[in-house]
């Protein structure tokens, strides 16, 4: 088999392939813990992977240009790390196969492209069998901010509560604006819409938590969404108020919600069921 | 004793070689806030008991910077060297000393203490600099509120309601040097954050409309860059029906919603009849749990 065969082999072999009609997370370890923050800033056992996956590559792209002895260096360079990284997460070392490793490095030095191929297969698929089990649960639980810790003080009730509980409170209140114009109770519309606003401003608070800049905290709580509130603000106040302009812009925010969902609830969703 | 022989030692060598002769060269070395109440006891202990001072240790620093790992916000938490209108570098040493002593007096490029006053001290070389006494020396860090100052147009700065003029002391309290020296202006180093007096908020009532007025902070009400402070209003209204209905908002500048100096801003109040309006408006400060009345006032519709 020529180069291009190699090349083929070994991006089959590292990466991770999903087919399937379903996909089950499972809880990450516990001593994965310490790899991570608020433990550790290092992010240890992931720049492991990167390393592995680098000096996998190095292999290939050295073998491809001939280069036999630096193909050698780094898979002297991929064993090492793969057998430290194995013994890491004490719960995960069944899927490592340190003997897969050293037939790695054997068939670099045999400089025999067909045995590197069968070599670098075996080996990437413990790889391929663990990112498989494990990757995405890992990235939901850590490299999504946790909602948590966050607390906010909701500005209807001066109190400060949970994220989700203020998330509760937040969509409530514009349930109830919905649900008392369609009753035409234009009183108590007003006081939930007037509640609505004040705590879709209050989302502020949170937000920036961690978007410390002013142009990231702009692009999600900006000019669009800061306008559709004072515009339901106006109009809830009016003697009969108009209902249509009054959805068009909860649609307006409702971009926003979507927005932020979109990147945070899942993660936080699988974040708060492990955490049970 | 000692008098007489600094005297002597002036008229010998000049004054420049002496200031030499005394240079205590660890001064110049970036020391910690401590070591400088050696000499300056009395704004060491004010210092002590401001924001400043626990910029770096306080707890909810901690926590709102997740264990430090906020890197945006260190810098001003514990400046390496403070300038006008620039963000400062993180400082390497000391950083639970907060907003230090160094932080903002000594330059690197003169290798001196800066103040505003000029002042013979021996121990360190120090200059007079005119920028202490500008707002926009706190402008590097306290960004947002130094441009809300600036559309105000007010011309008292951050430093006469921060930094209270205490008269004419003695800068430092060593014995007996203090004796070389005359007492001077002296401001104080408690960098108060300071309570709104109920004259600062106005409130009157519009038809169905509570309107209230920032008229005497000249930035906006609360400011801040990074933190959570808040004003709170509660407004219980009595209508002439009988009805009564409590209206609360938060104004915080989180939400963008603080009170902009000279600027009305609007709460509408439920429609009816008003015929009074019970109005309190309190504040917490962001690294505070608790909430202080700023003004309780009761407005009355005129009888028809």
């Amino acid at each position: 088999m020529g180069n291009v065969g190699l090349v083929l082999g070994l991006v089959v072999a590292g990466s991770v392939l999903f087919a399937a009609d379903k996909i089950i997370l499972k809880k990450p370890p516990e001593s994965l813990k310490k790899y991570y923050p608020p433990q550790s800033q290092k992010f240890e056992f992931l720049s492991n992977m990167y390393s592995m996956s680098t000096s996998f590559y190095a292999v290939n792209l050295n073998i491809n240009e001939g280069n036999w002895d630096k193909a050698l260096e780094w898979a002297k360079k991929l064993k090492e790390t793969y057998l430290k990284t194995s013994k890491m997460v004490p719960e995960w070392k069944d899927y490592f196969k340190p003997k897969l490793a050293e037939d790695f490095v054997k068939a670099v030095q045999s400089k025999n492209v067909d045995r590197v191929i069968e070599a670098s297969k075996k080996l990437g698929q413990t790889c391929s069998r663990c990112h498989q089990d494990n990757q995405i649960a890992v990235k939901l639980v850590f490299h999504f901010p946790s909602f948590d810790e966050i607390k906010l003080e909701d500005p209807i009730e001066f109190m400060e509560v949970k994220t989700g509980d203020y998330m509760k409170k937040l969509s409530n209140s514009m349930k109830a604006l919905r649900i008392y114009l369609e009753q035409g109770n234009t009183e108590m519309a007003q006081e939930a819409g007037t509640n609505f606003v004040e705590r879709a401003r209050g989302l502020r608070a949170m937000c920036s938590k961690c978007h410390t800049q002013k142009i990231s905290e702009e692009a999600i709580l900006g000019k669009a969404f800061e306008d559709a509130l004072a515009k339901i603000e106006d109009l809830i106040t009016a003697e009969k108020p108009n209902k249509d302009e009054i959805f068009k812009n909860l649609a307006l925010i409702g971009n926003t919600c979507t927005k932020c969902h979109n990147v945070h609830l899942i993660p936080e969703m699988v974040q708060e069921a492990f955490a049970k | 004793m000692t008098l007489l022989l600094i005297l002597i030692a002036v008229v010998v060598s000049g004054c420049e070689r002496l200031e030499r002769v005394f240079v205590e060269e660890d001064l110049l070395e970036r020391p910690p806030a401590k070591r400088c109440a050696d000499c300056h006891a009395d704004i060491f202990k004010e210092w002590e008991k401001s924001r400043h001072a626990l910029a770096w240790k306080s707890e909810q620093f901690r926590r709102e910077t997740e264990n430090f790992r906020k890197l945006k916000c260190l810098s001003c938490h514990a400046p390496h060297q403070v300038d006008p209108e620039k963000k400062p570098a993180l400082r390497v040493e000391f950083r639970e000393d907060g907003v230090s002593c160094v932080a903002c007096h000594f330059k690197e490029e003169t290798k001196a203490m800066h103040g505003p006053l000029k002042v013979w001290s021996p121990p360190h070389p120090s200059k007079k600099d005119l920028s202490y006494i500008r707002s926009n020396f706190c402008a590097g860090c306290h960004q947002e509120t130094y441009k809300e100052w600036k559309l105000t147009k007010v011309q008292k700065t951050c430093q006469a309601c921060h930094m209270p003029s205490l008269g004419k002391k003695d800068l430092i309290q060593k014995f007996p040097f203090y004796l070389l020296h005359l007492a001077k202006p002296r401001h104080s180093h408690e960098f108060p954050a300071l309570k709104a007096k109920p004259e600062d908020v106005e409130v009157r009532i519009e038809g169905n409309r509570l309107v209230l007025k920032n008229v005497g902070v000249p930035h906006n009400l609360p400011t801040a860059d990074q933190g959570d402070p808040k004003l709170y209003l509660i407004a219980e209204v009595f209508y002439a029906d009988g009805r009564r209905r409590t209206v609360r908002k938060v104004f915080s500048p989180q939400a963008k919603t603080a009170l902009v100096y000279g600027r009305p801003k609007v709460v509408p109040l439920p429609k009816g009849e008003i015929r009074e309006v019970r109005v309190k408006i309190l504040r917490r400060l962001a690294w505070s749990d608790k909430r202080e009345l700023i003004k309780e006032v009761t407005l009355r519709t005129p009888s028809p």
